[in-house]
This record gives C-alpha cells, structure tokens and sequence, in this order.
C-alpha cells in the first residue's frame, strides 16, 4: 500500500503514471464502439486488455495509469458523471490488485513478479488474479452506480466482470509479448524503477489477499445463494474489498 | 482525429473560474439525485438543457445525441424490473412491473442524461489546462495533476497512433468485423502491441526531458495561467448552494418529488 503514495516522488513513475493512463484512454477511445454488447451503453471494452498487464509490469504507476486514463476516457467520451468517481476507484484496482495478489494470494503468491510464459503456474496465477481483480472492480463501480440509480447493481456486475475478465485474459498475450522488453531493455519494471524502500511492505498481505477474493465472489454470487438484499450484498461486498486492499 | 469536446465561445459560463464550474458540476450532480419522480427531474433536465443553450454546448449534445436518446430508453425498460412498487400493473414468476417503478425507471433514465448533460457542459465551456489548474487550486497534489495533464496531452497522440494501426492493419486484409467476441477480441492485439511499444518509448525520453530541467515532483511551484475568482463566480456558486437547500428541504422536508421511497 506504501508504494502508491511514495511513488509520486519519483519521476519515472509519474511519467510512468501519464503514459499508462494515455494508452488505456487512447484505447478505450480508438476502439469504442468496436464490439457493441447494448449499443449505445456498453461494448466490450478492448481497452481492458491494458490495466493487469500496466498493473503487473508497472505497479502502483499502473494502478493510478488505469485510474486516470479511464477518468480520461469518460472525459473525451463525454461521459463525465458521478459514476467517473466510481471508475477511477473500479479501475485503480483493476490495475492495484493484480501486482499485490501476485506476491500475497497463498497458495497461488510468487516471491517477486517475473513472467515467464513457460512456467504453467505463472497462467494459473494470472487467470484466478485476473477473475479476481475483475470482480472487485465490478463489484465497487456497481454498487455505487446503482445507488445513484444509474443502472441495476445485478445487471452492471456481470456486464463489467466480464467485460474486465474478457479483457484482462487477452492482455496476457500483451503482457507475453512485452514483458522483456519492458523488464530488460527499457528497464522499466516498478521493482527496478522504485527504491525498495519506497516500495513498502504489506500490512498483512495474505490476509488482504484472501478478504478481496472472498468478499468479491461474494458481491458477483452472494445473489445466487441466499435472497441478499442488494444494497446489503455490494455495500458488505466493497467495504470488505476496500479494507482487504488496504493491507495488501 | 478531432477528439476534444471544448468549444471555442465567449460566454459567461466559458470565462467562470475552473474551480466555479467544477463546484457547480458536482452540486448540480447533487441536485439530480434529490428527486427519483420524472416530473420534477425533467424540470431539473430541462435547467440544463437551457444552460446548455446559454453555454453555446448544444453542438456536443447533438454530436452525442444518440447515446442520450438510448440511455433514457435503457434505463426507462431496464429498472421497471429491479425496483417492486406497490401498484402492480404486470408479473411473470419473479418479475413483476408497477405504475411506480416505470415511472422510477423514466426518471432514472432522465437522471442519468442529465448527469451526462451537465459533464457535457462543463466539458464544452473548460479547456483540459483549465481543468487541471482547477484541481491543483482544490488541492489535488501536484504529481498526480501534472501525471493527469500530462496524459491528457498524450491521448490525441495515441489515439490517432491507434486509429492509424488499425486502419493500416484492416488495409492488410485483417477482419475486425467477424468471429466470437473472444476471437474479436483478439484480432485487436495485433494493435495494441504496437500501440504500446510506440507509446511506452516516451517513457524515458520524457523522464530525461523532465529531469534535465530540474523537475522535482514535490517542489512548490508557479503558474503562467492564474485564474482569480471573480464576484460573479461567487454569486455562482451561492445560487447553486441555495437552490441544493431548497430543493433538499422539499425533498427531506415536504417528501415531494418521491415515486420510490427508501431509494434516491
């Protein structure tokens, strides 16, 4: 958790930061519209492809890069509401989650990040993270978008996980075809980029690992196997999130 | 590609301090959430759409007309079905559908192109400096507005790199138009690989860029642009606080403007 407040004194990180958010933004922009799902409110968004991989190699620059270039994409969308303030929390995690799940999540944790698309358990990792970081995300722009009575919390959850699960799945072929690059040649991985005190260190790691999973399954099937009261369910669901995201 | 929505008019709204519309936008979104009867938001819709006017904004409202159109229609056939009321007019097993929450489900609709509308006008009347002054002036830190404006310079950049991918990829024979979702989704990595090498390449140029003029993110700093808040910014802002009161108190007060109770 440290690491995404101490990265703002470092200038790669905050270029870093632009340059994620810029990519997602531009994405979500040039391909908009291109897969429709209702036309008009909701397509599959190519874009998601960006923010596990910006996560995984970038850190707490891709958290914020996810964010931003989401608030961006609604500005240049023109779709700056209220629900902006729900998809810049949904989407830092997008982008949050996956690089502290990868060293917390027991049994599933590695010691450090490092992709190698040889390693069978590596692709175990990234496709339960990636459903994870989806959910949570979904989980939190949902409830509060139904609040506001924008669009049902039941409909919206399951639009956005798979929209985000669809989308992070594929960027594992992103992440394959540039980890290298970005590790070794440009020598741009957050590990390598931050001094390690900066980096910090998890409050409880395993702890929080284990509170966004359960309370994220919860907030997509708590539905399905008790008659939850909506706002009881994503209020729980989120709060249970927001804290387990805390001590990772 | 032309993707900016700000337009170039001299308005009284155009020439407000950042911070005022900022302000504004965020009561305004408040005061759309006081009511859930069509009624009272399509006075409300129809303030904005009128402001709109005012703030010359309406060309932007014609350029995403068809979103704001099939909004009001989603949510007006979609909540009528998640919201029980007590006039039943239809039930099929689980679903049911009452005079109450159609009329809920319109008003959310109107709600939610409001919301809309009134993004729409402050992105129509605030340029992207503008904006991120703004926020420095609230007190967002300055990193993270400078990382904001930054990739706000960015996206036209990118976005236009993406377009060109894509166009030169669909003139090779590639077809983006067939196949599952997931196959779909897929032909677009051919893009994004690209897209994000050229992209990241910026990094370290701009990092040295940055650093060889002296750029420290904590440093304290001045501004070419200094917007000062005028009289009129803060009549602005008081009218908007005043009209949130009233319209709290008839709401709060009186119970007016209520289909659905217990939801906002």
């Amino acid at each position: 958790m440290k690491g995404i407040f101490t990265m703002w004194k470092n200038t790669r990180m905050i270029i870093l930061t632009a340059v994620c958010a810029a990519i997602y933004s531009a994405a979500l922009l040039a391909f908009k519209t291109a897969i429709p799902l209702i036309p008009g409110i909701t397509e599959v968004r190519v874009g998601n492809i960006f923010p596990m991989p910006f996560g995984l190699m970038f850190g707490p620059a891709g958290a914020w890069g996810s964010a931003i270039g989401n608030l961006i994409g609604d500005i240049f969308g023109g779709t700056l509401t209220p629900s902006s303030l729900a998809g810049f929390v949904g989407n830092f995690l997008l982008g949050y989650l996956p690089y502290t799940l990868w060293t917390n999540l027991v049994p599933f944790h590695h010691k450090t990040f490092r992709w190698e698309a040889g390693a069978w358990l590596n692709w175990v990792a990234y496709f339960i993270i990636a459903f994870i970081s989806s959910t949570a995300c979904a989980v939190v722009i949902s409830i509060f978008v139904d609040f506001m009575g924008v669009v049902p919390y039941k409909v919206l959850v399951k639009i956005i996980t798979l929209n985000n699960t669809l989308g992070s799945f594929i960027g594992v072929i992103l992440l394959t075809s540039v980890f290298k690059l970005v590790k070794d040649h440009l020598q741009l991985y957050w590990g390598d980029v931050m001094e390690e005190a900066d980096q910090g260190k998890p409050i409880a790691g395993p702890l929080g690992a284990w509170l966004v999973t359960i309370a994220s399954l919860f907030g997509l099937f708590g539905g399905l196997l008790a008659d939850f009261q909506v706002g009881i369910l994503g209020w729980i669901s989120t709060a249970a999130i927001l804290i387990g995201s805390f001590l990772l | 590609m032309n993707i900016f929505l700000y337009l170039d008019e001299n308005t009284l709204i155009h020439r407000l301090d950042p911070r005022t519309k900022l302000v504004s936008a965020v009561i305004l979104f408040g005061i759309c959430l006081c009511f859930n009867h069509p009624l009272y938001l399509a006075f409300i819709s129809g303030g904005v759409v009128l402001t709109a006017l005012w703030a010359r904004a309406l060309p932007n409202f014609w350029r995403l007309r068809y979103i704001l159109l099939l909004l009001i229609l989603f949510s007006f056939v979609l909540w009528p079905f998640f919201v029980p009321g007590p006039t039943r007019w239809w039930a099929w097993g689980p679903f049911q559908v009452s005079r109450e929450s159609v009329l809920y489900g319109l008003a959310m609709g109107l709600r939610l192109a409001t919301f809309v509308g009134i993004g729409l006008i402050f992105l129509s009347t605030t340029r992207n400096e503008e904006l991120t002054n703004g926020l420095i002036r609230m007190g967002v830190p300055y990193p993270l507005a400078f990382a904001l404006s930054t990739a706000l310079r960015l996206v036209p950049t990118f976005a236009g790199a993406g377009a060109t991918i894509i166009q030169a990829q669909v003139s090779r024979g590639l077809d983006l138009e067939s196949g599952s979702i997931f196959k779909r989704m897929g032909k677009f990595i051919p893009q994004a690989v690209p897209l994000f090498i050229y992209a990241i390449h910026h990094t370290n140029t701009l990092a040295m860029a940055l650093e060889s003029k002296g750029f420290d993110p904590q440093a304290k700093r001045t501004f070419y642009y200094e917007p000062r808040m005028q009289r009129v910014d803060y009549w602005v802002i008081g009218f908007f606080i005043l009209l949130l009161t009233a319209l709290l108190y008839l709401r709060l007060g009186m119970g007016l403007g209520v289909v659905i109770r217990g939801r906002l």
